[in-house]
């Protein structure tokens, strides 16, 4: 059965391949079809991975998100716009309603225009927050591009973020030279909440600041953030894995970003910037191309000699030993590949009622893991307590699908013959021996009062 | 001439056979009145089980019929209290479901394939028959009248105080047990009367198969030894007394632990002890009476009866040492509440909230028994007359019996048999005494007048009132009067036991029948209506939480796991209920979130004046969590600061804010023009806007609204609190936050 | 808004406080403390309740405010006054370092009704719990904790539970109830006493236990006790009369489910008139020789048995309204 299972991954995992795991439809909106030219290689890219674009303008008649109550599109891409309001079609309530829908959205930004009122209801409902007056500038004076902005340090110099802390997969920068750096040219910075769903991308490094250029243009007094708060580009994944990203700098997905040289103050030479590259994973994760995990099956069953051999029994006994195996894959742009748990990092099986009674680290099974699809695998003894159980996989990391998986179990009592016999049991002994010794007794003396009957006074003659 | 007549008519039942025949035809259509009495509820309204236990027990006689006995012995149901299971088979009384398992594979071996539930629903009714037959068994022990034991069979068919709990329907261990309880007495007496260790054995098994059956066996283990006990203190231990208990201990004891329910409790807890104690004691009074018989002498032997009283007293002590050191369980709350009245209301809120367990008013006797209340004391007088052995064990179990059935309403069950016995042997001897032919010629008795000395000197030790010879009743005028006004008691007792049958205690509360204004019968079936929703609409493994009265039905009817049920051994978990029930939405959203929780069904009358809703009951969940977390859960913060339990506009903060409160009232004041909103139960107007739900979603309101089913809404998917989500949705804006004050930073 | 009494009364509290006296929390615990020793429960007025209770405290105290004066006819407080004083005993002898930092104080209605009324007190006896406001074990809330006799009387245990409830890690030296030395004295003497009596009367007695009308006079009244709802009376504590609406008193209780207590002995009598009458029917009447008395014996116990009968009949209709069976002449 196993077998086949993955035989079926298999052949799902051909017909999906090289597109996002949740579909190809991607809306890109922008205000007027003239702009796309400037992001046309991050658009090529796009559409040589198998996207079907579509560009619409906010106020345009035919933009729907939802046609008939179901998503029209499974991705879309909002450019900065100049509008106040995105118009009747993309209010903040419509754009949750898609994530709510499990499509994924990517926002990009710009300092030169606002962000418009139905984006920042939508941000605050994620808990992102931007300046008050819906705009901002993210400055740094050490970490420029003095080759484009000697003067004003708008363009900040960025190496990749690299792993977001330890255990965590780095997939934005994984590979890339360490020289290599990130043009962010006039953007936006975001703070975030506290949620554990919201996760900040790219950091602003510690020498930068985001202050209002309109407003407090000779000194900036209070700036609305500044260093590592100020999330240049935030992640959010709903509970569900639909994925919502918030590029700060609409310009670093701009061609002129992608292969021009820049060069930080001081630096002996000019590099060529690793936004092409960057932009593509960023919006290979926020389209689910990437950091997805899939759970193509889970069985446990009885791991005793002489137990029945059942996979997936509904119900087990108190302290029986039972086997549970999960195999998980990885999509990774254009295929599924065996999902492997990143370096100190933990993937964990909870036998949990109302409260874990065990927490065991799952072991990789090399037995059942295939080229993409690796098995994990516990063995353990169920507690000493009746009742309905949950085998319980609760696996939520930053820049992974949440992998939340439930089998409910029953664990039954003892059955009435499944004790020991009173025989073998030492303690039972004695009292065995008692009956049997009342029984004995009680022939003997059955026979004694029979056969001595009275003697027949012979003598009285 | 009208002696001739009579003589006549009495002629016809000279002959033995003629008698038996009549009697046994009398039986049977005596048996045929008691289970037609019974049948209302099915005619009124159709064969369902009724209440709440039945549900339970119907649903594991299915099971037990589905599976085998086997798997019924080490039943785990992993259906009701969610998620800790129930260990079924070791917790119930198997005798009931295996009695009607029987019946069921009887009847197919016959090739009469009757569906299950009938068998069920017309299992009581078939007992109540039997239960006649065993009364008029165990009342011809006790007198030589013929018609006494009829009396007894027919006022034991009727009576309401068994009817009460053995219509048509209601499937639960009392409708077996009373035939059990009566059969075993019967048993009993035989074998004590006899001296026979066959009977003595048969008693034995009958009690087994009570214990079995019913958890008032207990009442059984306490009465016999006393009964014994009171004939030791009347110097009356014979060899009979000796093999009959003996036998009867020593097998029942055997027979009773093989339930695993019971186990070896017979050995452990005090309400067992007595019958324990009684044996040993019987052993040594049966060891003293041999010696006695082997060695002469008059000090010895009251030596050796001093002997025999210490030794008793010191097992006594020992038993109560024992008790204090623990070796030995304490009375089980339920019983220990039956000698400490007080004692429930303050430790045990669940025993006390019971409605069965609530003390019995007057009237209820009158209600349940009429006649036979009145005709009980004179019965038990008669017993005075001629003091046997049997008489002494009806007068102590009328004793007992009035005691605890003025203790506990439900108790009333097993007082009724001896009040049936005894009432008929009054009502006997009053018809032997006015119903014979033959007057007394008044001359004969003068003579007798003179030689009353020597009768009075013979009857010395007997009652004062029998101490003259019996003369007979002189005029036929007279003995009209008495019979006459005799047949129209019976017949007033016939239609008041009719009359109370079919208007107190044959609804099948699942189902609620009102009248129209035009008088035509309106049937409330909300909840069914319920139950059949969820077994529809809701997945198969969905947890329903709602108050514990509710479990056996939802389980039964809708076959959905429930958190809590009637078998209410787990205190905490139906505390964690109470608590959720009683508490603010965000208190007892975690709690139903931790339990899987998926619906939560309430019962709300308000709109019908349906008075036994959760409302009604609320105060008992406050209490019951209380006992549990005291300091989260106040009874006192329910109650307004002047001390009324209010649900208006009045009411306290904590009452408005609870769950149970909220889902009870939610969209309530939909049904009326603004402000015009009324509980017909509480009788009060509530305030204008209604109370409103941010975790839960109405998911089923019934016809009359008797059930309301709520589910529980999943996380938010944004990380928001509920609260928050519905206000977006409705197009409220967040706030940002201000930038007063330090910021918060987020560390990761 | 139940609290608001309170809060006014606090505020009351510290000006009064800092106006009479100005002490120091510690001074205040200290002199207070030593009343505590002398006495069991400090003993307060209007004035010395607003002090002992004045914020900043270091201190906890937890005060009774009782209604002992037979004119408010408060039996609870009558019966929980002694348990509070034991408690408060037990509690001050039990940590004389003062280590729990409590102090018990009752103020009894007569000497403080401004601070009944302050707190718009409606019932008594209230027990009060202040926390500290300063000090380790200061609490958030500067209110009193409030515990009112819901569910009946308390003993001083279940009291010396909650007041332990509220303060955790202090030490709460446990309730110590006297010995009552007269209690065991005077029941051995009565045992011992019944002992010998029992013995020296014995061939008196004996006659009378083996007296078989004695057995059955005690059986048949007890029988009729407990199937007239004694019991009922007993667990629910029902009234012996009722009174109406009018002020007039009423014998029968409205109602299936109640009671009252004069009402059971008057169904109690009735049962025992009609089993009389029966009993005598049955036995008395045909052992009577002469023809004429019986004839009027049976008429006469019968008369009594029907209209006895007819009469219980129309009480039972009372209390079940709609019951429609009824004999003359209470028709």
């Amino acid at each position: 059965m196993r077998s086949l299972l993955s035989f079926a991954v298999l052949v799902l995992a051909t017909v999906v391949s090289a597109i996002s795991t949740t579909g190809d439809r991607l809306l890109v909106v922008l205000d007027d079809a003239a702009e796309q030219a400037g992001y046309s290689k991050f658009l090529g890219d796009l559409k040589s991975r198998g996207f079907k674009l579509s560009f619409e303008t906010p106020k345009s008649e035919s933009l729907s998100l939802f046609h008939l109550g179901e998503r029209a599109y499974d991705h879309v891409i909002l450019f900065p716009s100049k509008l106040k309001g995105l118009g009747p079609k993309l209010t903040g309530q419509l754009l949750l309603q898609f994530l709510n829908a499990d499509g994924n959205i990517l926002v990009a930004l710009g300092s030169d225009t606002a962000a418009s009122t139905a984006l920042v209801s939508l941000l605050t409902e994620l808990d992102i927050h931007l300046p008050a007056e819906r705009t901002g500038l993210v400055v740094d004076h050490f970490n420029y591009d003095s080759v484009s902005a000697p003067d004003k340090h708008d363009v900040l110099l960025l190496p990749p973020p690299g792993s977001h802390r330890p255990g965590v997969k780095d997939i934005f920068s994984a590979g890339a030279p360490s020289d290599q750096v990130i043009a962010f040219a006039r953007g936006v910075g975001a703070t975030l909440g506290a949620g554990e769903l919201l996760t900040p991308l790219l950091r602003a490094p510690s020498t930068a600041y985001s202050y209002d250029p309109s407003t407090q243009a000779e000194t900036v007094d209070d700036p609305f953030a500044a260093g590592e708060q100020l999330s240049l580009i935030s992640t959010f994944q709903s509970r569900t894995s639909a994925r919502f990203t918030l590029v700060g700098s609409a310009e670093l997905l701009a061609d002129k970003w992608f292969d021009t040289e820049v060069q930080k103050p001081g630096a002996a030479k000019a590099v060529k910037t690793f936004n092409r590259e960057f932009a593509k994973r960023v919006a290979g994760w926020t389209f689910q191309e990437i950091g997805v995990l899939r759970v193509n099956w889970i069985e446990h069953h009885l791991n005793e000699v002489g137990g029945s051999n059942e996979t997936n029994p509904k119900i087990y006994r108190i302290k029986n030993e039972v086997t549970y195996a999960i195999s998980v894959s990885e999509y990774a742009w254009d295929a599924w590949t065996a999902f492997s748990v990143p370096p100190n990092d933990v993937f964990q099986l909870e036998f949990s009622m109302l409260s874990p009674f065990h927490r065991l680290t799952l072991q990789p099974d090399a037995a059942h893991s295939t080229p993409d699809a690796a098995a994990f695998t516990a063995s353990f003894k169920l507690p000493d307590q009746h009742g309905i159980f949950n085998f319980k996989i609760n696996y939520k990391r930053p820049f992974f699908t949440n992998v939340e998986e439930k089998n409910t179990v029953s664990v039954r009592h003892m059955a009435h013959d499944e004790w020991p016999r009173s025989f073998v049991i030492s303690g039972a002994w004695p009292w065995i021996a008692g009956i049997g010794a009342t029984v004995a007794g009680w022939l003997g003396f059955c026979a004694l009062w029979m056969y001595s009957a009275p003697v027949s006074g012979k003598k009285t003659q | 001439m009208s002696a001739d007549l009579l003589q006549a008519v009495a002629d016809v039942g000279k002959g033995k056979g003629t008698r038996s025949l009549l009697r046994v035809v009398i039986l049977c259509l005596i048996a045929g009145a008691a289970i037609a009495s019974r049948l209302f509820s099915v005619i009124r309204f159709e064969s369902i089980i009724h209440e709440f236990d039945p549900w339970f027990n119907f649903r594991a006689t299915k099971y037990l019929v589905a599976n085998g006995f086997y798997n019924f012995w080490d039943w785990f149901d992993d259906r009701t209290w969610h998620p800790l299971g129930r260990v079924t088979g070791g917790t119930l009384y198997p005798g009931l479901m295996v009695t009607s398992g029987v019946i069921y594979h009887a009847l197919r071996a016959l090739n009469i394939p009757v569906d299950i539930r009938n068998i069920c629903v017309l299992l009581a009714p078939a007992f109540s028959g039997l239960t006649a037959f065993a009364s008029y068994l165990l009342t011809n022990e006790m007198t030589t009248t013929p018609s006494a034991g009829l009396l007894a069979a027919i006022f034991m068919g009727i009576a309401p105080g068994y009817i009460s709990r053995s219509v048509a329907g209601s499937y639960d261990n009392e409708a077996i047990a009373i035939f059990l309880l009566v059969f075993t007495f019967y048993l009993w007496i035989k074998a004590l009367k006899q001296g026979s260790m066959l009977w003595g054995a048969m008693c034995a098994l009958f009690y087994g198969y009570m214990v079995a059956s019913w958890g008032g066996y207990a009442f059984i283990t306490c009465l016999l030894p006393l009964h014994s006990f009171v004939l030791i203190c009347m110097g009356r231990y014979s060899t009979r007394l000796y093999v009959a208990y003996t036998t009867w201990y020593a097998l029942g004891t055997l027979a009773s632990m093989q339930i695993p329910f019971v186990g070896f409790l017979p050995v452990k807890t005090s309400e067992h002890m007595p019958a324990l104690g009684i044996f040993g004691f019987l052993q040594l009074l049966g060891f003293l009476d041999y010696v006695r018989s082997a060695i002469p002498g008059r000090q010895f032997q009251t030596f050796l009866w001093l002997f025999a009283g210490g030794i008793f007293g010191v097992g006594l002590g020992g038993l109560v040492l024992a008790t204090s050191l623990g070796f030995i369980a304490p009375w089980s709350g339920r019983f220990y509440s039956l000698w400490d009245t007080g004692y429930a209301k303050i430790h045990i809120p669940i025993i006390a909230s019971v409605s069965e367990h609530q003390p019995t008013a007057w009237p209820a006797f009158f209600f349940d028994l009429n006649m036979l209340i009145w005709l009980f004391p004179a019965g038990v007088y008669l017993c005075f007359q001629q003091l046997a052995d049997e008489h002494v064990f009806i007068v102590v179990y009328a004793l007992f019996g009035s005691y605890f059935a003025g203790v506990m309403v439900r108790l009333m069950l097993t007082l009724t048999p001896v009040v049936c016995v005894a009432a008929a042997m009054a009502m006997s001897s009053l018809f032997d005494t006015y119903l014979v032919a033959k007057a007394p010629k008044p001359e004969d008795h003068v003579a007798d007048e003179a030689s009353e000395g020597a009768a009075k000197k013979a009857a010395k030790t007997g009652l004062k009132s029998t101490s003259r010879p019996v003369v007979g009743v002189y005029s036929y005028f007279a003995k009209g009067t008495i019979v006459s006004g005799l047949t129209l008691y019976l017949l007033l007792f016939v239609l008041h036991c009719t009359w109370v049958t079919s208007n107190a205690y044959s609804s099948p509360s699942v189902v609620l029948a009102s009248k129209m204004p035009d008088g035509s019968q309106h049937i409330i079936d909300d909840y069914r209506e319920a139950y059949q929703w969820l077994r529809q609409n809701t997945a198969d493994d969905a947890k329903i939480m709602s108050w514990w009265d509710y479990g056996y039905q939802i389980g039964g009817m809708a076959d959905r796991p429930t958190l809590v049920d009637n078998n209410t051994w787990n205190n905490t978990h139906i505390a964690t209920v109470g608590k959720a029930m009683s508490s603010r939405e965000e208190v007892s959203y975690p709690i139903m979130r931790q339990h899987e929780v998926d619906y939560v069904l309430v019962v709300f009358g308000g709109l019908l004046g349906y008075s036994g809703d959760d409302i009604n009951k609320f105060l008992w969940m406050v209490r019951i969590a209380e006992g549990i977390w005291p300091d989260e859960v106040k009874e006192r913060d329910f109650f307004t600061p002047r001390g009324e339990y209010r649900v208006d506009g009045e009411a306290s903060e904590a009452m408005k804010n609870s769950l149970m409160y909220k889902m009870s009232y939610y969209n309530y004041n939909m049904l009326f023009p603004p402000g015009q909103a009324q509980d017909r139960v509480r009788g009060v107007r509530l305030p204008e806007v209604g109370p409103t739900l941010s975790t839960l979603d109405e998911a089923f309101t019934s016809e009359n609204w008797i059930i309301r089913i709520f589910k529980v809404k999943d996380l938010d998917r944004f990380g928001r609190d509920h609260g928050q989500a519905m206000a977006f949705e409705r197009g409220i804006k967040k706030k940002a936050p201000r930038k007063k004050g330090p910021r918060t930073l987020r560390v990761d | 808004m139940r609290w608001l009494p309170a809060f006014v009364s606090a505020l009351v509290a510290s000006t009064t406080g800092v106006l009479a006296v100005k002490k120091s929390t510690e001074e205040r615990f200290a002199s207070f403390h030593t009343k505590a020793l002398a006495s069991s429960a400090v003993k307060l007025s209007d004035a010395s309740f607003r002090e002992l209770t004045a914020a900043p405290r270091d201190y906890s105290v937890a005060v009774l405010l009782n209604a002992l004066d037979s004119r408010y006819g408060c039996q609870m407080c009558r019966e929980f006054q002694p348990e509070w004083d034991l408690l408060a005993k037990s509690w001050t002898k039990g940590d004389k370092k003062a280590e729990s930092r409590l102090i018990f104080a009752t103020l009894d209605f007569s000497d403080g009704r401004d601070v009944f009324m302050s707190f718009g007190l409606q019932t008594a006896p209230v027990v009060f719990y202040y926390p500290p406001t300063t000090g380790p074990h200061a609490a958030k809330s500067r209110d009193p904790i409030r515990y009112d006799f819901v569910n009946g009387f308390q003993s001083a245990e279940q009291m010396h539970a909650w007041i332990a409830r509220n303060t955790p890690n202090r030490p709460s030296p446990p309730v110590q109830r006297p010995i009552n030395y007269l209690k065991w004295i005077v029941t051995t003497t009565i045992l011992l006493g019944g002992g010998t009596s029992a013995f020296v009367a014995w061939p008196y007695v004996l006659p009378v236990l083996q007296n078989r009308n004695v057995w059955a006079a005690v059986s048949l009244i007890s029988i009729l006790v407990f199937t007239s709802g004694q019991m009922f009376n007993h667990i629910r504590k029902v009234p012996y009369v009722g009174v109406d609406q009018r002020g007039g008193l009423t014998y029968f209780a409205a109602g299936f489910q109640n009671q009252f207590g004069m009402e059971t002995q008057f169904v109690a009598a009735m049962y025992g008139v009609l089993a009389f009458s029966a009993m005598c029917l049955a036995i008395k009447v045909p052992r009577i020789a002469d023809p004429k008395v019986q004839n009027v014996a049976v008429f006469a116990w019968a008369g009594i048995l029907f209209f006895m009968y007819s009469f219980l009949l129309s009480i039972f209709r009372v209390k079940n309204a709609g019951y429609p069976f009824a004999l003359p002449p209470f028709m």
